[in-house]
């Protein structure tokens, strides 16, 4: 009988010590840090284990060192692989960005029916036909959206309200579709809209389309109507009606609703949750406002502050997990995002979170009039008067639109892994660059982090998700099904 | 426990017999004539209808003065465990010391070809201890049997000590599979670490079998217990590197973990590392320990009682569920197995191994239940008990 | 107002000033090195800011920054080498 080796013999003699991996660390709260690796693994440790490993003073026989080297923290004597694995997971969070420019903003027109204070659009009243695009414009646009890379084109058509210039959604549609044939991408459409003026010949087009609907619903019926004046003063129950139109006819999965936080929302996060949920929809993201359009202009958006939209995030999210715990599956997207880039080797594509920023990259936005934007931010910077981020016009070649310095410049100085604090911070990997709002905020492509709003709330949701998972196993399951849904 | 093996059993061969060595069998008198020249007929009364190769003659006695045989025919006596022999089966006689040797039984729900005893990994847990011996002449046999094959078999195995170890003949025999079983699955145990010869991987590949998949196992998510359990420095790097390369070329992969004391608490942590680095695997399973082989030898650091591991393995499980990576459980008796896994449970035991014991007796979920390995009368758990009602599976 | 010293020798003037720029919305912060010490005078920006609890936040920031620029410099080469498998032609699987 051969002599079997005991486990001493396979680990790396105690001498040898260990190699660091790269790493970066954080404060959670008073008395833990959180470490993140290369591609955002993260882990959780007190200030002085943080010193030991960074001494080269951690016991292998501790769990920490071995809970740090099954991450990824440390390499020792008697493995090398984490290096080949550290990169294809690296290769796997970057693979995105090849593909890009894969969503497309066409806003029809300017025109709408309802009157909602935030609105990040300064919408024109229902009749001037000034503020529809014309065919010759979205012919051009469309000629820009099939000259981008990307595999998989989404053309999502906006406003004001883009139904009320429901033909021009049509010239769109069916021109897209003569592109595809010989382009033959992964093509997709969607209308944002309010639901409030939609007829059963636009559901029937839909249908024959498979168009995708994204509509407004901001909670019950008083908060939604506050939020969202409209002539007669029932956007929600047109909207209610308009979801169960488009579920009959387009079926039940193609509509999704998108809230908007206001001042009057901030004391209603679960009469909000309540709504979507007796609605049967499966998730809600909890947004916060952006400080564009006439969102300024009303100074809804200084009515609140960052703690108390944080409050009403984490009263919302903690009500979500209970429902969870008893059963409902019900997602907050937000976090979902968030947490795909936590526990999950995967890149989620969400625009608003990525560095580097995705302006251009990730998406287009043509304007009525021709004019083509880095984003559906940049174009409500301009309606305010801010040039800054529009890229050209129709009449630009793709390529003059992508390698202007309009949209080189501040990619590359809010390129997150460089700026400063970003650089060094070990939310870096789930958190997004947005030279567009610290240009609006800020005046400056990188922000000063420390006193952006964008910043501080970032980091006190990671460090919100994370103490939650640490303080219970049954949140970490739950958020686990969230990151790969 | 179906006995597949025998030696030093009684042949008789007729002048001119061309006795093949390896062939399938027929119990039908009535056989088409072409086709008994190089099959085997099982006789069970002692009845010889004309023409077959061989006569495998069950439960009668090997007397000279028994029943002559042809001239062109050949005999072996066999002893009445043999009685299971079946239609479709494929045998291998090995005249030389009267050797019978089972290489494929139609009415069996797995079936395996052991392709080498040769391995470079030596597991603690060794259900088929490694012999350095040249046993280059299986190779030979398999690829006379692959044909012989019922075609309508949904998978068979390939399994050792360490099927890489024959080098690019293993190539050759997955090619026989393709070729002439081109609608069975073929499942490949090995320990991967040849693959780290990105070349050698991509030959699987390129080979084109419409369902062929490697289960390769890892024991931990750190090198050192999984370099431990397998007994070979450096082997982890090197499996890892395997897997990674296999699924470059789109080759299907399983990992398996075989839950033992040694492995059992980090079980979490590997489900962790698996989602996070290998999250392409096509499906993670988690084996109960065969008492059989190198286990007996280290039983004292191998031992565990399967119910005082089942928080760990449902944690892992249910981490592996949620990050949407395919998982089972192989070889848990369902009385000791949390009821959250039994969805996942499979009744996985090969018919020639399993068994079931004395306090299974009026268990009710018998016949969804995996049993044990015969080898388990050495060690089981002391939980196994009845289960009353059929449960609700999720 | 409140004035910490840190020994010119052990800290790094770097890490000093990366830890100023974090606690600049709270405080404005003068640095001035000298032969033995580096100097620094915390302002709070605002009549409401608590300067003793910042005091001892910015110690402990001070000395994250020097770690951190430790872990930077130590791990920069296998850092650069994950990156350039990543991007290698070698096909990772993705």
């Amino acid at each position: 009988m051969s002599r079997f080796k005991p486990l001493a013999d396979y680990q790396s003699p105690l001498g040898n010590g260990y190699q660091l991996l790269p790493f970066r660390f954080t404060a959670l709260d008073g008395d833990r840090y959180v470490l993140s690796n290369m591609t955002g693994e993260y882990h959780v440790a007190s200030r002085p284990t943080v010193e030991q490993l960074t001494k080269h003073q951690l016991p292998p026989s501790s769990d920490q060192y071995r809970s740090l080297k099954s991450k990824h923290f440390l390499l020792d004597d008697d493995s090398n692989v984490a290096i080949d694995l550290l990169a294809l997971k690296v290769r796997t969070k970057l693979e995105r960005l090849s593909n890009f420019t894969g969503l497309h903003l066409f806003v029809v027109t300017l025109r709408c029916e309802h009157s909602c204070p935030y609105c990040q659009v300064s919408r024109q009243n229902d009749d001037k036909s000034d503020f529809d695009m014309t065919p010759e414009v979205a012919d051009k646009a469309l000629d820009l959206v099939f000259r981008s890379p990307s595999p998989n084109i989404k053309i999502e058509f906006q406003g004001g309200e883009p139904m009320l210039n429901f033909p021009m959604i049509q010239h769109i549609v069916e021109g897209a579709l003569a592109r595809n044939a010989v382009a033959k991408r992964n093509l997709g459409f969607v209308i944002a809209t309010n639901l409030a003026v939609v007829t059963d010949e636009i559901l029937a087009y839909c249908e024959k389309h498979f168009i995708h609907i994204s509509t407004s619903l901001d909670g019950p019926a008083d908060l939604h109507n506050r939020n969202r004046p409209r002539p007669g003063g029932d956007s929600h129950q047109r909207a209610v009606l308009g979801i169960k139109r488009v579920r009959d006819v387009l079926g039940r999965d193609q509509v999704s609703a998108v809230m908007t936080t206001t001042a009057a929302s901030l004391e209603r996060v679960r009469d909000i949750i309540d709504e979507y949920i007796a609605l049967d929809f499966h998730g809600i993201f909890l947004r916060p406002l952006s400080p564009y359009g006439f969102a300024v202009k009303t100074k809804w958006f200084a009515a609140y502050d960052r703690s108390s939209w944080l409050k009403f995030y984490f009263d919302g999210l903690d009500y979500i997990i209970e429902l969870n715990k008893r059963g409902v599956r019900f997602t907050e997207f937000l976090a979902s995002t968030i947490l795909s880039k936590m526990l999950t080797p995967f890149q989620p594509g969400f625009v608003d979170l990525m560095s580097p920023a995705v302006i251009g990259l990730g998406a287009l936005v043509y304007n009525y009039d021709g004019s083509v934007y880095a984003s559906d931010e940049s174009r409500m910077l301009a309606e305010m008067g801010d040039q800054t981020f529009r890229l050209g016009t129709v009449d630009d070649a793709y390529e003059e639109l992508l390698l202007s310095d309009k949209l080189l410049d501040p990619l590359e100085q809010s390129f997150a892994a460089s700026a400063p604090m970003c650089s060094t911070c070990a939310f870096e990997p789930y958190c997004g660059a947005d030279p567009v709002y610290h240009h609006a905020m800020q005046r400056d492509f990188v922000g000063h982090k420390p006193t952006s709003d964008f910043c501080h709330r970032n980091m006190a949701i990671f460090r919100g998700l994370i103490s939650r998972m640490e303080a219970d196993p049954e949140i970490r399951q739950i958020f686990l099904t969230w990151a790969n849904r | 426990m179906l006995t597949r093996r025998g030696t030093g059993l009684t042949i008789v061969k007729g002048s001119n017999a061309t006795a093949p060595r390896i062939l399938r069998l027929s119990g039908d008198a009535d056989r088409p004539m072409p086709l008994r020249k190089r099959e085997g007929y099982i006789s069970r009364r002692g009845e010889m209808p004309a023409g077959f190769a061989w006569y495998l003659l069950i439960g009668q006695s090997g007397e000279p003065d028994g029943p002559a045989v042809a001239a062109e025919s050949a005999a072996i006596f066999l002893p009445e465990e043999f009685a299971h022999l079946g239609d479709g089966d494929v045998v291998r006689i090995a005249e030389g010391r009267g050797g019978i040797s089972v290489l494929f039984q139609k009415a069996a729900r797995h079936n395996s070809f052991l392709l080498t005893e040769r391995c470079n990994n030596y597991c603690l847990m060794c259900s088929q201890p490694p012999r350095n011996v040249d046993d280059s002449w299986i190779y030979d046999d398999i690829m006379a049997a692959i044909p012989l094959v019922d075609t309508g078999t949904p998978e068979i195995g390939f399994t050792g000590g360490e099927p890489t170890l024959l080098g690019e003949r293993l190539g050759k025999l997955v090619h026989q599979c393709k070729s002439y079983l081109p609608r069975t699955g073929l499942h490949v145990l090995t320990n991967g670490r040849a693959f780290v010869d990105a070349n050698f991987a991509r030959g699987f590949a390129d080979i084109g079998h419409r369902d062929l998949m490697f289960g390769i196992p890892v024991y931990s998510d750190l090198s050192e217990v999984h370099d431990y359990v397998v007994q070979a420095d450096g082997a982890f790097d090197e499996t890892i590197r395997g897997i990674l390369n296999l699924k470059r070329f789109g080759v299907m992969v399983e990992i398996r973990v075989v839950v033992h004391k040694q492995t059992y608490d980090r079980l979490p942590d590997l489900a962790r590392f698996i989602a996070r680095n290998l999250t392409f695997v096509d499906q993670v399973v988690f084996m109960g320990l065969e008492m059989t082989g190198f286990t007996k030898a280290n039983l004292e650091d191998l031992w565990i009682d399967p119910v005082a591991y089942q928080p760990q393995l449902v944690e892992a499980v249910s981490y592996l569920e949620r990050s949407r990576v395919k998982v089972s459980v192989y070889n848990h008796q369902l009385c000791i197995t949390d009821k959250r896994l039994w969805p996942y449970a499979k009744r996985s035991i090969s018919d020639w191994k399993n068994e079931y014991m004395p306090e299974c007796e009026g268990c009710a979920v018998r016949q969804e239940c995996a049993g044990f390995f015969s080898s388990a009368r050495l060690r089981y758990s002391a939980h196994i008990r009845p289960m009353q009602a059929v449960p609700e599976r999720a | 107002m409140t004035t910490l010293r840190f020994a010119a020798g052990v800290f790094d003037i770097e890490a000093i000033k990366r830890a100023a720029y974090r606690f600049s919305d709270r405080v404005a912060i003068e640095i001035e090195p000298t032969a033995d010490f580096i100097i620094c005078r915390l302002q709070p920006l605002s009549a409401k800011t608590q300067l003793a609890g910042l005091e001892n936040a910015f110690r402990i920031e001070v000395l994250d920054q020097d770690l951190r620029a430790r872990i930077a410099k130590e791990t920069e080469p296998v850092r650069n080498l994950v990156l350039s498998l990543a991007f290698s032609k070698t096909g990772l699987q993705g």
